[in-house]
């Protein structure tokens, strides 16, 4: 039951960021999303997960 | 290769040729290799430009054949069969001569895409579409056997049994079932309103009664506001781009890190983050009303509206990264050195001596990184704070000054050791970038409209020289500075090994340049399709590197970067050129 609960739940997972990412283009049409913002966004968000992942054991 | 986690930011060792970044040389790599171009491809030819390759009537609806389900398909196919092909570790050779035949496929098919976007009439001959899709599908299986050749197509399917199958299965249903769940938020042919726009609707009229006792609401229109101010929440501003974007990032984060996390645990975590980005949502669109209905319409609707949903996007982010690390009944190996010890979870579980170390030290960055990040991300995030209290002009500049400053200083005891002394390349590449990037400008006769000349003008004397001197503080002093440390310090060594501060600024290659400066090039892009600031942004970025390669000191790129951005300035001030800022 557990195993195939988790599968089950990681295929739903699979499916519906498919059908999101399916639609991403969409998105990226629209006029009011500005695109160095974008950047801007995922290079911050990008960097602080790096700062967070470092090492504890050093 | 022992590795001194405490030495000095620039060290001297010279890394054994094992720990650079390779050409993909094996089957997993190449199949990556071969998705990445096809998406950069399809996505520099074809997306925001409102064309695609081609289309196709399935199910009675015209999709995009070539580009959305074979995409889809092939991330199914390659999620579900890495393991399996991780294994394999035989040598492939690349096929130059396909490559080749493919990027001339590949330059006809984006020709063709431009002379139809401009209205180049002679160059539409191809007014059905034919031959650039039949050009788009021969380039692109001419990358897959360049990728990987035909014996290594057939091993890897047929390694995966019927994987070919599912994942083809995958692509159209994430195709067909798009259309459905799209009801969630935009209207149809088969629903007449966004289920999610009326759910918001009524949800921030559920907040907004707290503050303001009289609130307009018409659910046909989507509108709600004050007696003053009304706004409409259209599709986007429905949260969907917000859960799409979460529901991304979550998967991918459980998906690389699974080896950590248990399941089905972990899954749960996932509609929490999704009902945050959700509620976060709601409470910008109250905000957005409330400042409007205070009067400062110009900051809602320019800085705040775009702003404060990328920023609710991180806080949920960071908040989900963190979450995955603390919550110990998720995890299968907990970080903390108690668990390193063998000692007995508190559910009961028990893990193996020195397990957690092991994956620490194997997943962990460098402590290093901080000094070198940290300051540039404190530019990023003024800079969001700073726009989003702002509205065409952003009088808040000074913050990310600041910013940067206080990371510096910080951050100074361990990036002093960094050599910053500097030479005559390094005024001369900044003169030279300096020139380069203001090449566009000289053809036309006047400098191009900008705001905030006028903006400027507004502002009392001593509040306007006050901006301009924070203004080219940052661009001459902090800015210089945090970059530097974050592409070349940080990101360029990085891509030769993830432990980057013991390469040596004299010993970084070819590769790990052009890919830093390529990303130095994307962040000075102002939108999609703005290949000047990409193209000299890169050049920029090449100039520095060599710079900082030629005596290996980080003190020629930061001259470098100082001077063509003091020129910069100066011709701003000088000509009054002010969208060169």
């Amino acid at each position: 039951m557990k195993s195939f609960l988790k599968y089950a739940l990681g295929l739903l997972v699979i499916l519906f960021t498919t059908c999101a990412t399916a639609h991403a283009l969409a998105f990226s049409r629209n006029p009011e999303i500005d695109p160095s913002l974008a950047i801007s966004a995922l290079t911050l968000l990008a960097g602080s997960l790096a700062v967070l992942k470092i090492r504890r054991n050093k | 290769m022992k590795i001194n986690s405490n030495s000095p930011p620039a060290g001297n060792h010279r890394l054994q040729p094992s720990d650079s970044f390779p050409f993909p040389r094996h089957l997993l790599g190449r199949l990556y290799l071969f998705g990445a171009l096809m998406a950069l491809e399809y996505i520099f030819c074809f997306a925001n430009r409102g064309l695609s390759p081609g289309h196709l009537k399935i199910f009675g609806a015209t999709t995009d054949v070539y580009g959305q389900i074979p995409l889809f398909a092939y991330l199914v196919f390659l999620g579900f069969g890495h393991s399996i092909w991780k294994a394999q570790k035989e040598n492939i050779l690349f096929g130059r001569i396909f490559f080749g035949i493919h990027l001339l496929c590949m330059g006809a098919v984006l020709s063709i895409t431009l002379a139809t976007q401009e209205g180049m009439g002679w160059l539409l001959f191809d007014t059905s579409g034919y031959i650039k899709s039949s050009l788009y599908l021969l380039g692109t299986i001419l990358l897959a056997l360049a990728c990987v050749p035909p014996r290594g197509w057939i091993r890897a399917i047929r390694s995966t049994g019927l994987l070919w199958l599912y994942s083809s299965l995958a692509g159209v249903a994430g195709w067909y079932l798009g259309t459905p769940i799209r009801v969630l938020w935009t209207a149809t042919s088969t629903a007449q309103s966004g289920l999610m726009q009326t759910g918001t609707l009524y949800a921030v009229r559920a907040l907004l009664s707290v503050f303001i006792p009289n609130i307009f609401i018409d659910p046909a229109s989507f509108t709600i506001g004050t007696s003053r101010y009304l706004v409409t929440i259209a599709a986007g501003c429905s949260g969907v781009e917000g859960l799409g974007l979460v529901l991304l990032f979550t998967s991918i984060w459980l998906w690389y890190y699974r080896k950590e996390y248990r399941f089905p645990q972990a899954l749960l975590l996932i509609p929490c983050a999704l009902g945050c980005i959700w509620v976060l949502n709601i409470v910008r669109l109250c905000a957005l009303i409330l400042i409007m209905n205070a009067g400062g319409s110009e900051m809602a609707g320019s800085g705040f509206h775009a702003t404060a949903g990328w920023i609710s996007f991180i806080i949920i982010a960071l908040m989900f990264s963190l979450a995955t690390q603390k919550l110990s009944w998720m995890r299968k190996i907990s970080p903390d050195a108690s668990c390193a010890s063998g000692e007995p979870q508190s559910d009961g579980t028990e893990t193996l001596p020195g397990a957690s170390t092991q994956l620490s030290q194997d997943r962990g960055e460098s402590p290093a990184i901080r000094a070198y990040l940290v300051p540039f991300l404190a530019i990023l995030a003024a800079a969001f704070v700073s726009k989003a209290a702002s509205g065409e002009f952003e009088w808040l500049y000074a913050l990310r000054f600041f910013a940067a400053a206080i990371a510096l200083w910080y951050f100074w005891p361990r990036l002093k050791g960094l050599d910053w002394r500097f030479g005559w390349l390094g005024p001369v590449a900044g003169v030279a970038v300096f020139l380069a990037w203001m090449s566009p400008a000289w053809f036309h006769q006047q400098p191009a409209a900008s705001p905030m000349g006028q903006a400027l003008a507004a502002l009392s004397p001593a509040a306007r020289w006050t901006w301009i001197a924070f203004r080219v503080a940052a661009a001459v002093i902090t800015v210089p500075i945090a970059e530097e440390l974050a592409f070349r310090g940080y990101l360029a060594r990085r891509f030769i090994s993830r432990e980057f501060d013991a390469v040596s600024f004299s010993s970084l290659t070819l590769l790990s340049i052009c890919l830093s400066s390529a990303v130095f090039g994307l962040e000075h892009m102002k939108n999609l399709m703005d290949w000047q600031h990409l193209l000299l942004g890169t050049l920029a970025g090449l100039a520095f590197s060599a710079a900082l390669r030629w005596r290996g000191r980080m003190g020629d790129a930061v001259a470098a970067h100082a001077v063509s951005n003091l020129l910069l300035a100066a011709w701003v001030l000088g000509f009054g050129d002010w969208a060169q800022w």
